[in-house]
């Protein structure tokens, strides 16, 4: 009864979200031009053509009219056919799918482990030297913007040494009706320099968390009193230490890896990926209204999932949510 | 006792002192400190806060805070300087032969992880061969030695979901794990109501008894010396004072610091039975559902005052707690110009009814009237008629002042918050206050590091003040604070209610105090009241066994 409360809590909050973003996308789409002009050949087509195109579309209806529909297809489990590459919308956003998944996942993969480490590292010697550089090379990483970290990347790890390709999949495998990168040693050559651009600030991220994490539960009397009961540093490190700072850098990696689901755009745009933040800016530029609705529903979808999935978690690592709540 | 004094000490500590080592030079922590610990003893190291008990404590168990040295004498365990032994040797005696109980049973623990495991893993780091079914069986021992009730199920309890006096047992238990020879207890019980403090005394005082273990025991509280320590080093800003056989010590304190000391404790009387009929009508013969004097006098009337908890929280939802009641039916009668003691352990719901009569917690009650006047406590804020005209004086003064404000700040911040017109006169106004409460001028440009505990807390007394409140109502106001100033403290509050014809409600889970200072005293249990009467009545003639029990619980002699 209780389970259900909080499941049919977390549906409703989801369907809000979407009811919102819908009416974001669509007066924001709305607002920015007409997609006509982005179909039809503009040099060959007759005004004709264009009123007919135009009337194919819907778009010579009044816009409440056009979301209502778009509603009613909604219900009927469609988001329409793409403008441009004439494919169903959402199917076109899944194909992306495998993408950008396997470049996040890699990405806060990579970022959590290490800046967990780097906070640990840090946040245990307090003023040394170590943890000055930890500090401020992270506010460095952080401050710098996503694409001039992702051109400098691109520079030295491509241009200048040409160890790393600097754009695209490479080859790819199959698996689940999906391609795959990271399955062939040339994938995984690709993957290196946009993972990369995308971990290193969340390295830094999750490490200044650390940091501050670890900082204050080691001055805490539970970790003292390990010491006084005789337990080794790396056993209070990893047993006491670490699940107590996790709650802040669950909650962190959780929300970070939404947003690269969802926005990582401008890495994907750089490192020719071609994932779902990719194809929610070309449809944007292109006016391709269906293909951004089922954009924007899957990331309301994911951030939601994802939000329940750090709850859980929560619970998992946290005995006092566990039983009280 | 003489027998234990003949053996040969087990730990003995020689011209020990310890310096602080900071950016202005190094100030001493402790200088010259001399005792020695025998066998089967313990051993009571007593001081006010800043006399560098605790860090002797932690020179012992090897854990100095950072920027403390050992400059100078030694500590010999078994003939063995323990300062010369390198940091892996001193870490296997931590746990082993030197084991240590902290004060704070909230956060000794690790909360994310299980009794059990926390236990396993000391026994485990102690003999890492030891199969798993046998650490979790020393284990259970462990929890049973020290009086767990059902050991095998607790064992796979959270911290959070054990009392602060079974918390406190675990963290026992888990210094036993080493089988050491002496157990540094710093503070063991301070955090602790009385009744659950004589519990985990008599623990400790069992180990001594059956294992012939050693404590060295730190604390502030003459009592919990009295009732187990066989000597006591008296100490003061780092140097001892006065040390000898705790018998000796207590009857015939030589310095005067001591004598200081043991005079300041506040102190129960219970003979003086005085049979006027002084009580609240109803108040005997039927308790818990005391009925108070009539409402002529009083300044304030609360009537079946309750409050619930769980309420809307999803604490129900999983239907894990059915609501309870914090408060349940709570009559109070606050005679005018007089001052009500509520006393009570912890969960009591003591503190809860002054949150609500201050306006910062709302609850529910048939009636609630200030001077005749009916006030609504159903939400927070200014509307309800109390906030401001009750003011509150907290436990901790160092967390209840802002660190970032100056005294002066800090209190004209609540002088413009209350003041009536908008007057700039106010600082001589609050200069005059702090004056009256044993503050000066040169006080008022400070910031709350740069004062004492004693002096934080009149700033807070100051600040309750200069709202111009009707009522003051405080809150454990002494609990905080060494012996010899919360003696001042107290007295200074009776003055200035006097003085201010406040009215005033006392919370607090020291009896003596209760008697010291209150008219009324209403005893609660459970969030309900379980005896209500005049000072007298409740610490002479009451028959409530609850009363009864907490003024037995109290060390005894602190009763005259």
């Amino acid at each position: 009864m209780a389970l259900f409360k909080v499941i049919s809590g977390r549906l409703y909050q989801a369907f809000l979200l979407l009811v919102v973003m819908s009416l974001i996308g669509f007066v924001g789409i709305h607002s920015v031009g007409n997609p006509v002009y982005n179909i039809v050949n503009i040099e060959t087509a007759t005004p004709d053509d264009i009123r007919r195109a135009t009337e194919l579309l819907g778009l010579d209806q009044p816009l409440w009219r056009q979301y209502l529909v778009f509603v009613q297809n909604l219900a009927t489990g469609s988001f329409g056919t793409s403008y441009i590459y004439h494919l169903p919308a959402f199917e076109l956003v899944l194909s992306k799918l495998s993408a950008t998944i396997e470049l996040a996942a890699f990405a806060i993969l990579i970022a959590a482990a290490a800046g967990t480490g780097l906070g640990l590292l840090a946040g245990t010697r307090p003023g040394t030297l170590v943890d000055r550089m930890v500090v401020i090379v992270t506010v460095y990483a952080l401050s710098v913007p996503s694409f001039w970290l992702s051109m400098m990347l691109v520079l030295f790890g491509a241009v200048m040494t040409g160890w790393f390709p600097s754009g695209g999949r490479g080859s790819t495998v199959d698996l689940f009706g999906w391609e795959w990168s990271f399955l062939t040693a040339d994938g995984l050559k690709h993957l290196v320099l946009p993972v990369l651009a995308l971990a290193i600030p969340n390295i830094a991220l999750i490490a200044r968390l650390a940091r501050a994490g670890t900082v204050e539960v080691q001055r805490a009397d539970f970790v003292r009193f390990c010491l006084a009961k005789g337990l080794s540093d790396r056993h209070i490190l990893f047993r006491h230490t670490l699940p107590n700072i996790s709650l802040p850098i669950v909650t962190i990696v959780g929300l970070q890896f939404g947003g690269m689901l969802a926005f990582a755009m401008v890495v994907e745009s750089i490192f020719a990926w071609p994932g779902v933040g990719k194809l929610l800016i070309d449809s944007i530029q292109l006016l391709d209204r269906p293909v951004v609705m089922a954009t924007l529903t899957f990331v309301a979808i994911t951030f939601v999932a994802l939000n329940a999935i750090v709850d859980l978690l929560y619970a998992v690592l946290d005995p006092r949510v566990r039983i009280s709540a | 006792m003489t027998t234990k004094d003949e053996k040969a000490p087990l730990m003995e500590v020689r011209d020990l002192t310890l310096v602080h080592r900071g950016s202005s030079g190094s100030t001493p922590i402790v200088r010259d400190v001399s005792f020695s610990l025998g066998y089967g003893q313990v051993l009571g190291i007593i001081g006010e806060s800043g006399a560098g008990k605790s860090t002797i404590g932690n020179a012992v168990i090897g854990l100095l805070a950072p920027g403390i040295e050992q400059t100078g004498g030694s500590i010999r365990m078994n003939g063995i300087a323990l300062e010369t032994l390198d940091a892996e040797r001193r870490r296997a005696l931590r746990g082993g032969a030197i084991a240590s109980i902290f004060q704070d049973h909230t956060s000794s623990l690790d909360p994310l992880m299980t009794i059990g495991a926390q236990l396993g893993e000391t026994i485990a780091a102690l003999s890492p061969d030891l199969p798993r079914a046998e650490v979790r069986k020393r284990a259970v021992a462990l929890l049973e030695r020290v009086g767990i009730p059902e050991p095998a199920r607790r064992y796979n309890s959270y911290p959070h979901q054990l009392s602060g006096g079974q918390r406190q047992r675990v963290v026992i238990a888990t210094a036993l794990a080493g089988s050491p020879s002496i157990i540094v207890a710093d503070e063991p019980t301070s955090a602790l109501d009385a009744t659950v403090q004589k519990q985990i005394l008599r623990v400790l005082k069992g180990l001594v008894e059956e294992k012939g273990l050693s404590i060295l025991l730190i604390t502030h509280d003459m009592g919990v010396i009295a009732e187990i320590a066989d000597r006591v080093v008296v100490m003061k800003n780092g140097a001892v004072v006065e040390q000898g056989s705790t018998a000796a010590l207590l009857e015939n304190p030589q310095d005067v610091y001591t004598r200081n000391l043991l005079s300041a404790v506040p102190k129960l009387r219970r003979s003086n039975v005085d049979v006027r009929a002084d009580t609240p009508a109803g108040a005997d013969g039927n308790p818990g559902q005391a009925e108070c004097r009539p409402a002529r006098d009083a300044i304030l009337v609360v009537d079946n005052l309750s409050k619930t908890f769980g309420g809307k929280s999803i604490l129900r939802m999983f239907g894990t707690e059915k609501p309870g009641f914090a408060l349940r039916d709570v009559n109070i009668r606050l005679p005018r110009g007089g001052v009500l003691g509520i006393v009570g352990e912890s969960g009591s719901g003591k503190s809860t009814i002054g949150r609500i009569l201050a306006g910062l917690e709302t609850g529910n009650a048939d009636k609630i009237e200030l001077n005749g006047k009916a006030c609504d406590i159903t939400y927070r804020g200014r509307g309800g008629g109390l906030l401001g005209q009750v003011q509150m004086v907290f436990q901790d003064p160092s967390s209840s002042l802002n660190p970032r404000l100056t005294v002066v700040e800090a209190l004209t911040e609540c002088v413009r918050a209350t003041a009536r017109s908008g007057d700039d006169r106010s600082r001589s106004r609050i200069a005059k206050t702090i004056e009256r409460l044993g503050l000066q001028q040169a006080h008022l440009d400070r910031y709350p590091h740069q004062l004492s505990g004693g002096q934080k807390q009149r700033v807070c007394i100051a600040r309750a003040l200069l709202a111009g409140p009707q009522i003051m109502i405080a809150d454990e106001p002494t609990s905080a604070l060494d012996v010899s100033v919360q003696a001042e403290i107290l007295s200074l509050l009776k003055e200035t209610v006097a003085e201010n014809d406040l009215s005033m409600i006392f919370i607090s889970h020291d009896l003596a105090v209760v008697q010291d200072i209150c008219d009324e005293v209403c005893v609660m249990r459970n969030g309900r009241i379980e005896d209500y009467g005049t000072s007298d009545f409740i610490f002479g003639r009451s028959e409530n066994p609850y009363t009864r029990h907490l003024i037995d619980a109290r060390p005894k002699i602190f009763t005259r």
